[in-house]
């Protein structure tokens, strides 16, 4: 019979030595300065505003080079020229405005609706069912499909825009916020309540600020919703409202065959799309939860 | 010192007159209706049914005329005439395939955008511009020109649902592999793992929670584009092509159109229970075979 002894491996001990062909070890500084044009490139809004360059100069030469119908794919410069005309000379303007008060009435109704059902839903347990399977229910029917009979109850109008913007606000704000509330901390709630804080008041000072990361992302996907849900609206329905919105400026301009004109509604998209979600958001949220520490 | 009160030393008492101690089961049975309405699912079921009543009843104690708001009962009627002798299932199966080509496709190149921006600074830089820019942008703002460039036809909706795709889905997926812990990627370098295996293997389900909701956010986009698209362009593109009857948004036009207003309402019905499906189904079973059973969101 073996003893474990036996298996092990027999020590082998080297001979101590000492490597002499090593050379002068090298310090010094090994930086290396970086170029001006490194320098450049390195900084982020330089590089994106190549890129940004880049593809509009692209889309300018295609269109030029080829010489691409312009009823099919206008040059950048000609619709850059098409918008810059009619947003001084034309009636872009009103119709941007036109878009953005229906969007900002439909928006805060909807969001008062949203209040009024969640304070509900934290007063009650019937509320909160009411709350849940309502969300459930409406949440994935796109509000857009509510407009035909939007325009049956409320007649071609501003008041059938703003029922359907409300739909899309409503149920993901509502949904969020409540399921927001609902992740409050316990210890949090003890706290407000130590503090005598009660009704209205424990939910303004405690909950609300609790669960804004998750209220801010519902009101981002609310506006997401509804900006496209008022586009697709006028897209099609805009022009019944006397002058017509955004949309309806792209859907009568692809009418028109003034396909610079389509482009020209699209930056104007784009552009107050981008003031949204980058100035108006990103300030609500770093004057909210990224100064509560909530967010980075 | 002279401002401090004075202490008052209560005399010692002996409380005499407390009962004996009542020490016993202080739990109740609950009663059949108490237990009944604390199952979740009753309360919800039963606020269900009673929206439903109230709706029967108002319409018909009203008298409100039915092209305004047709009785449920109607409207239930109207869904299964639709699903048997009106093809409204094919209609459904038409959005549906519609929406799974576009859907399929937009993960496709979002998977190229996100593998570019991940792998080179300048693809990452091309990708946020791209995102900063289009994902503002809602999808049906595209479908004028789509119709321009592709013609009337599925061709045009598909396009316009991969633009309501890729941004979000290539949005998130990016900031998902970007946040992946320096830890995690160590680990998987430790185990040998490169290339195709070290994404498919580390990246991939640590970026997981976020990719998800990309495709969930892809999805409610998809499906609200598709619906608005086949609601105002259906008709001229059922017209054309050659599938005979639209889809469910057409459904929902068309028979707005003609005053159907209860087939209407199965339309929204049809739209609702499928948008339930996708995402309480669909969705929700994918999260609890990957994020939960990896123990990386609760509930």
């Amino acid at each position: 019979m073996s003893t474990p002894m036996d298996t092990l491996p027999q020590l082998v001990i080297r001979p101590e030595f000492e490597n002499t062909d090593i050379k002068d070890a090298h310090t010094g500084n090994i930086a290396v300065e970086l170029s001006i044009v490194e320098k450049i490139w390195n900084i982020n809004g330089i590089r994106k505003a190549v890129i940004l360059l880049g593809l509009v100069i692209t889309w300018q030469i295609y269109t030029v080079a080829l010489d691409v119908e312009p009823l099919m794919f206008p040059s950048f410069l000609f619709s850059l020229e098409r918008l810059l005309v009619d947003l001084f000379t034309g009636d872009l303007i009103f119709k941007i405005w036109f878009s953005v008060k229906v969007l900002l009435i439909g928006y805060s109704a909807g969001m008062a609706i949203a209040a009024v059902l969640v304070l509900w839903a934290t007063a009650s347990r019937l509320g909160s069912d009411f709350i849940a399977t309502a969300t459930a229910m409406f949440n994935p029917l796109p509000a857009i499909a509510m407009l035909p009979l939007a325009m049956l109850w409320f007649g071609l109008g501003t008041a059938s825009l703003v029922f359907v913007l409300i739909h899309s606000v409503l149920w993901a704000v509502a949904l969020n916020t409540h399921s927001g509330f609902k992740n409050v901390t316990e210890t949090l709630k003890m706290i407000g309540e130590n503090y005598g804080l009660r009704g209205v008041p424990f939910v303004c000072k405690v909950l609300v600020p609790a669960a804004f990361p998750s209220i801010l992302s519902g009101m981002k996907v609310g506006w997401a919703f509804a900006w496209r849900t008022l586009i697709g609206a006028e897209l099609v329905f805009g022009a019944s409202s006397g002058s017509g919105g955004l949309g309806w400026y792209i859907f009568e301009s692809s009418q028109n065959i003034e396909t610079e004109g389509v482009f020209a509604g699209l930056f104007m998209v784009i552009l107050i799309g981008i003031v949204v979600e980058n100035v108006v958001f990103r300030n609500v949220e770093l004057r909210t939860v990224n100064r509560w520490g909530m967010q980075r | 010192m002279n401002t401090l009160p004075q202490t008052v030393i209560r005399p010692e008492f002996e409380a005499s007159d407390l009962d004996a101690a009542n020490h016993g089961d202080v739990a109740r049975r609950l009663t059949a209706y108490e237990r009944l309405s604390n199952m979740d699912s009753v309360r919800k079921f039963s606020i269900l049914i009673l929206f439903i009543a109230a709706w029967e009843i108002y319409t018909r104690a009203s008298g409100v005329s039915h092209f305004l708001l047709p009785k449920f009962s109607d409207t239930a009627v109207a869904l299964f005439q639709a699903i048997w002798s009106e093809q409204l299932l094919i209609m459904v199966w038409n959005s549906i395939t519609i929406l799974v080509t576009g859907y399929a496709i937009g993960l496709a190149i979002a998977a190229v955008l996100t593998t570019a921006a991940i792998t080179t600074r300048f693809g990452s830089d091309l990708l946020s511009t791209l995102t900063a820019m289009l994902n503002p942008l809602p999808a049906i703002a595209l479908l004028p020109l789509a119709l321009l460039w592709f013609g009337l036809g599925s061709e045009s909706i598909v396009f316009t649902l991969l633009h309501s795709v890729i941004w979000p889905v290539a949005l998130n997926a990016h900031t998902g592999f970007m946040s992946v812990s320096e830890t995690q990627r160590m680990v998987g370098r430790n185990y040998g793992l490169r290339g195709m295996t070290y994404v498919v293997k580390l990246l991939i389900p640590a970026a997981f929670p976020s990719i998800l909701m990309g495709l969930k956010i892809g999805w409610a986009f998809a499906w609200r584009t598709l619906i608005a698209a086949e609601l105002v362009f259906g008709g001229s593109i059922s017209d054309t092509a050659e599938t005979q009857s639209g889809g469910l948004g057409w459904f929902v036009f068309s028979n707005q159109m003609d005053m159907q207003i209860p087939h209407v309402f199965a339309g929204l019905f049809t739209v609702i229970l499928v948008g339930i499906f996708v995402e309480n189904v669909i969705f929700t079973n994918i999260e609890i075979k990957t994020v939960r059973r990896w123990g990386m969101q609760t509930s």
